[in-house]
Parts: C-alpha cells; sequence; structure tokens
C-alpha cells in the first residue's frame, strides 16, 4: 500500500450553478485509490459520492464547475483532450452507474450493448465481440449466456441487470472500476450475488472505487474507507480502522444509526450545500461539537497509521 | 379487428397501389398521356376508360402518370425535410448551449417564411424541373420538424443509457447515430408521412395555379385544364372527377396514416380522430 497511487484526486472541487446559488457537491475533496485496493466510499445520500464518480470520468454536464486535480498514473484527467479521455474511459476506467434500470438501452438487446462496449476499444467486430459479450455474461454469473444475451433490457430481472451493467463496464478490462452503488435497490439474497461477483472479479490488477450508502457491503469488500460528509470527505484509513474504531463523530453516529448496533439515528438532517454551516460542517448535528467546531472548519487530522478525520477533537495540538 | 386497425389497413394499401401504379405507369397506362387519341371529349367507353379531354388525350393514362408527379414530389420533398429537420433536432437537442440558443434563433426566423407563397414566386420565374420543386419544397420544409425533434433529444441526451455509453469512451457522432436517432425514429416517421401529404397537396396546387413543370402530367394541371375549359358547367365529370378523387384518396390515406402512427408512440394524444 505504500506504491504510487493509481488514481489520486486533489483538492477537487464540483459545483452546480443553480438559480438558488452554486450547490458545492464536491468541496475540496483529497483522496487516493492505489493499485488493487478496494476503496469504499460511503455516506448518505447527497453527500457528493456520485458526484466524485461522475467527475473522476468527467462525465458530469458541460455547465459544472470543477476545480482541482484528478491524477490518473501522473497524468491530469480534469485537463486531457476529450479525444484522449475517450480512451481513458471504458478501457482504463469503468463504471458502473447508479440505477441499473435505466443504464441499458431498451432497444437494443444486452449482447449487443456489451459487444458495444468490447468493439469501442478492442476493434473486434461481429461475432467476436458477440461471442466476447457471451463470455462476459458468463463471468458475471448469467445462466444460459448464449440465450440471455439475445434477450433485452427488460427481460432483465434488476439484479442482473445490475450484472450487465458489471459485465460492460468490465468488457475492457479496465484497471480501476468505479461502482456506484451496485446493490442499491435489490433484496437481500441478490444484493449477496453481487457482493460475491464483487469479490471474485479477477482482483489481482484491478482497484475498485466501491461508492454506496451500505456500511455492510463495505465491510464485505473493502480494504480502506472514505467517508463523505456535505461534499467532504470527513474521515479516510483502513477498513478495520475506519469501521471498528471511527474517530469522526460522524462515523460513528453512522454505524450507530445500523439496525444491529441500536438503530440510533443521527439527529437533524444534512445540511445545505449552498450555503455550508460556518466551521465544522457536521457541528450542527454533532454531540460533541463545542464553540470553536462552528467557527472553525477543520483539516483532515491523522488520528492513527493511515488513519485520518476531519474533526475539531483531533485538530486541536 | 378493430375499426383503427381497417382504417389502417386500407391507409396502407391506398399508399401501396398508388406506389405500384407510379411504378407500373408504362404498362398499366393503355395510350401514351401526351398523345391524341381518339375525338375530343369524347365520354368513357371501351377505348378510353376514362374519356378524353378537349385535346383528345386519354384521361385515365394521364391519371396513371400523373400518379409520378404528386408522389415523387411528396416522398422526395418529406425525405429531405425529415432528414435534414432530424438531424438539425439532434444536433441541436444533444449539444444545447450555443449551439442549441443558435439553431433555435434561425428557426424562429425560418418558421415564419410561408412555403407555399415562395414556392409560388420561385416557380412563376425561374419554371425549375420538378425535382428541383421537390427539393425546394424538402429544405423549405425541414425547418417543421425540428422543434419536436430537439425536444425528445434534450430528454434522451441526459438519460442514463447515454451517459452509459459516453462512460465506455463512445464519441458525440456515435452516441447520436446509435443511441439518439432510434428514439426519434418513430417521430421522424410520423413527421414524413405528415409532410408526404403536405408537400402532395402543395404540389397540386401549383400545378392546378398552372406553374409546375410543363412537361410532366400532373393531377394538378389536370384539373385546371378541366376547370378553365368548363369542364363542370358541361358536365364532362370524367374529365375534372378523377384526378380530384385521387388527390383526396391519398391525401386521406397518408392522413389517417400519419394519426395512427402519432397514436401508437404517444397514446395520451389518443383523441378520436379517426
Amino acid at each position: 500500500m505504500t506504491d504510487e497511487a493509481l488514481l489520486e484526486v486533489r483538492g477537487l472541487k464540483v459545483g452546480f450553478p443553480t438559480p438558488d446559488g452554486l450547490v458545492r457537491a464536491s468541496d475540496t475533496v483529497d483522496l487516493r485509490v492505489y493499485p488493487q485496493e478496494t476503496l469504499g466510499l460511503i455516506g448518505e445520500t447527497g453527500s457528493g459520492k456520485t458526484v466524485l464518480g461522475m467527475a473522476i470520468l468527467r462525465l458530469l454536464q458541460p455547465n459544472t464547475i470543477i476545480e482541482g486535480e484528478i491524477r490518473y498514473r501522473g497524468r491530469d484527467l480534469l485537463t486531457l483532450p476529450e479525444d484522449d479521455m475517450r480512451k481513458v474511459r471504458g478501457r482504463e476506467i469503468g463504471i458502473v452507474l447508479q440505477n441499473s434500470g435505466t443504464s441499458l438501452n431498451p432497444v437494443y438487446t444486452v449482447g449487443t450493448q456489451i459487444a458495444e462496449a468490447v468493439t469501442l476499444h478492442q476493434g473486434l467486430n461481429g461475432p467476436d465481440a458477440w461471442q466476447r459479450a457471451v463470455e462476459l455474461l458468463d463471468t458475471v454469473g448469467i445462466p444460459d449466456p448464449v440465450r440471455m444475451a439475445g434477450e433485452y433490457p427488460h427481460q432483465f430481472s434488476g439484479g442482473m441487470r445490475e450484472r450487465a451493467l458489471i459485465a460492460t463496464a468490465l468488457a475492457c478490462r479496465p484497471t480501476l472500476l468505479i461502482a456506484d452503488e451496485p446493490t442499491k435497490g435489490l433484496d437481500a439474497v441478490t444484493k449477496r450475488g453481487i457482493i460475491d461477483l464483487f469479490s471474485e472479479i479477477d482482483r489481482d490488477h484491478r482497484s475498485v472505487l466501491f461508492i454506496t450508502h451500505d456500511i455492510e457491503t463495505v465491510e464485505d469488500l473493502a480494504t480502506r474507507v472514505a467517508v463523505m460528509y456535505a461534499g467532504e470527505i470527513v474521515e479516510v484509513g483502513g477498513a478495520k480502522e475506519v469501521l471498528g474504531d471511527p474517530a469522526h463523530p460522524y462515523t460513528r453516529g453512522l454505524l450507530a444509526s445500523l439496525p444491529e448496533r441500536g438503530m440510533q439515528p443521527i439527529p437533524g438532517s444534512a445540511p445545505s450545500l449552498i450555503t455550508p454551516p460556518p466551521g465544522c460542517r457536521f457541528s450542527p448535528r454533532c454531540g460533541r461539537a463545542c464553540g470553536d467546531c462552528r467557527s472553525e472548519h477543520p483539516g483532515l487530522v491523522e488520528v492513527g497509521p493511515g488513519h485520518y478525520a476531519r474533526c475539531m477533537l483531533y485538530d486541536r495540538g | 379487428m378493430s375499426r383503427k386497425r381497417v382504417i389502417l389497413a386500407a391507409s396502407f394499401g391506398i399508399v401501396f397501389t398508388y406506389c405500384a401504379v407510379a411504378l407500373l405507369a408504362p404498362v398499366i397506362a393503355p395510350y401514351d398521356p401526351h398523345a391524341i387519341t381518339g375525338a375530343p371529349l369524347s365520354p368513357p367507353d371501351e377505348d378510353h376508360l376514362l374519356g378524353t379531354n378537349d385535346l383528345a388525350q386519354d384521361v385515365f393514362s394521364r391519371l396513371i402518370w400523373g400518379t409520378r408527379a404528386t408522389l415523387l414530389l411528396g416522398f422526395i420533398g418529406a425525405t429531405i425535410a425529415v432528414a435534414i429537420g432530424t438531424a438539425a433536432g439532434i444536433v441541436s437537442g444533444y449539444y444545447g448551449g450555443l449551439i442549441d440558443e443558435a439553431v433555435m434563433r434561425i428557426l424562429d426566423v425560418a418558421m415564419t417564411i410561408p412555403i407555399f407563397p415562395l414556392l409560388l414566386i420561385f416557380t412563376t420565374f425561374f419554371r425549375p424541373k420538378i425535382y428541383l420543386i421537390a427539393i425546394l419544397m424538402g429544405l423549405l420544409g425541414s425547418f417543421q420538424g425540428v422543434r419536436v425533434i430537439r425536444s425528445q433529444v434534450l430528454s434522451l441526451a441526459v438519460a442514463d443509457f447515454v451517459v452509459g455509453t459516453r462512460a465506455l469512451g463512445a464519441g458525440d457522432g456515435y452516441i447520436m447515430a446509435r443511441h439518439i436517432l432510434p428514439g426519434v425514429l418513430p417521430l421522424a416517421g410520423v413527421k414524413f408521412v405528415t409532410s408526404a401529404q403536405h408537400f402532395m397537396l402543395i404540389g397540386i396546387g401549383l400545378g392546378f395555379l398552372g406553374i409546375t413543370d410543363p412537361s410532366v402530367v400532373d393531377w394538378g394541371q389536370m384539373i385546371n385544364r378541366a376547370s378553365q375549359n368548363g369542364a363542370m358547367v358541361l358536365g364532362l365529370w370524367w374529365w375534372l372527377i378523377p384526378p380530384g378523387l385521387a388527390v383526396t384518396l391519398i391525401s386521406l390515406a397518408l392522413a389517417w396514416l400519419g394519426y395512427a402512427c402519432e397514436d401508437e408512440i404517444n397514446p395520451r394524444l389518443r383523441v378520436m380522430r379517426i
């Protein structure tokens, strides 16, 4: 884990101009993904997880304001010409988007769409690309892949669509796979299947950025965990440390809200991203907040080896 | 079969028959449409199914050959109009921003140009060949479909599967051709049918005013000549009624077809029009 980061996000700010003001969906995010690791990115809805994933591949709307650096293997993706960026998408970095239900074009068969990914980057055509699509469907555990490749997305169940999307993202063997809530809206058994699939897909040469609000999934898959709150990373570190001995009050609150750990919700609701609270963004909801918390904005402080938290409790001295 | 299906089948049948007649005109028509074939103004008999006109030309043969001019104007015009309109709508809606703004403002101006009077002036002064008239109709008519296509593309351009395809490394051209175009094809199809009908009627109108390509036989000119020469007053129905009926039938069939297609793509529009 000491080697060079595969992906390094530095000071990333993403803003959406709206009539009410600039929505700061991601505010000065620093994040590293190392080779062969699975980084779990957790946080509640609206904390900026998806935006971060989309920003890495430059998939956000053109009017989005993006600042900072996203270095992938030394190259800054934010300043890369569009033509070079196209070669990164799919081939270097694959993404499984949220909403598997609408992420496949209803007018083409699933096989056609997976073959499309193969054709775009690997120059395989016709029967070869189709053959590869069938193989990929088999890899992600779709039963009877030869027949299923010829079916349309609406004929697939939710879990199978998710698997098909994963197959599409894996089609060109990307070095980094971003998975945005791949277990969303699935029942427990299907979810288990998807988690197992993620732990099986050849991990020797691939890193995964696993975005979810489901802490259980992260416990099973992630080697490291980053916690996002109101557009900021508030805690990051090894999965065991962050989930076993959380440093930030928000992470503690998140864990305490799990059904098996008492199901105590965090009081209040997430702050506005247009005018975030001054000082620590979590302070209005934090049980341990004091005067300084409401006026001073804490930085990320190392609380253990490779374990950082953005909290005044540690920032003082 | 429901009433709708009957009408749909009949419309298809009529359009298909017209196309077949246009293609097979030399085989079906008993005489050269320009040739003098006997006595002028003779009523229908076994030699002349629909009698003859004042120049002793066979009305039936002229009716058959006239199909070509009408279908040609309608279909070539509609093809050009829909191709340009769809392309402009897709580009405008997909890229948005300044491109969209530019296309929309150009359209605001272009939509105010009345097609028929402009064609009237053009044909009066230049007496163009029928193909040129068809192309010109297509160009002028292409403004009509852009907005409808664009509004559909606006929602398609932000669809998850479009973002997904971009995430696979696809370029704009590829996405527009493979993932946006199929989504607007039904709309373009309806536009094609309604434009074809519209252009056919414009063509007939131009013919009736006597300013189309004079070397081509067309129904508008036939109706014009018959009414100018008192077919109505003299009771020469075989001269006047057949071309009028032919126009009515094809334009009804296309209108029904257009409504039926529209109903299929947008059930909310399903009012009792047919």
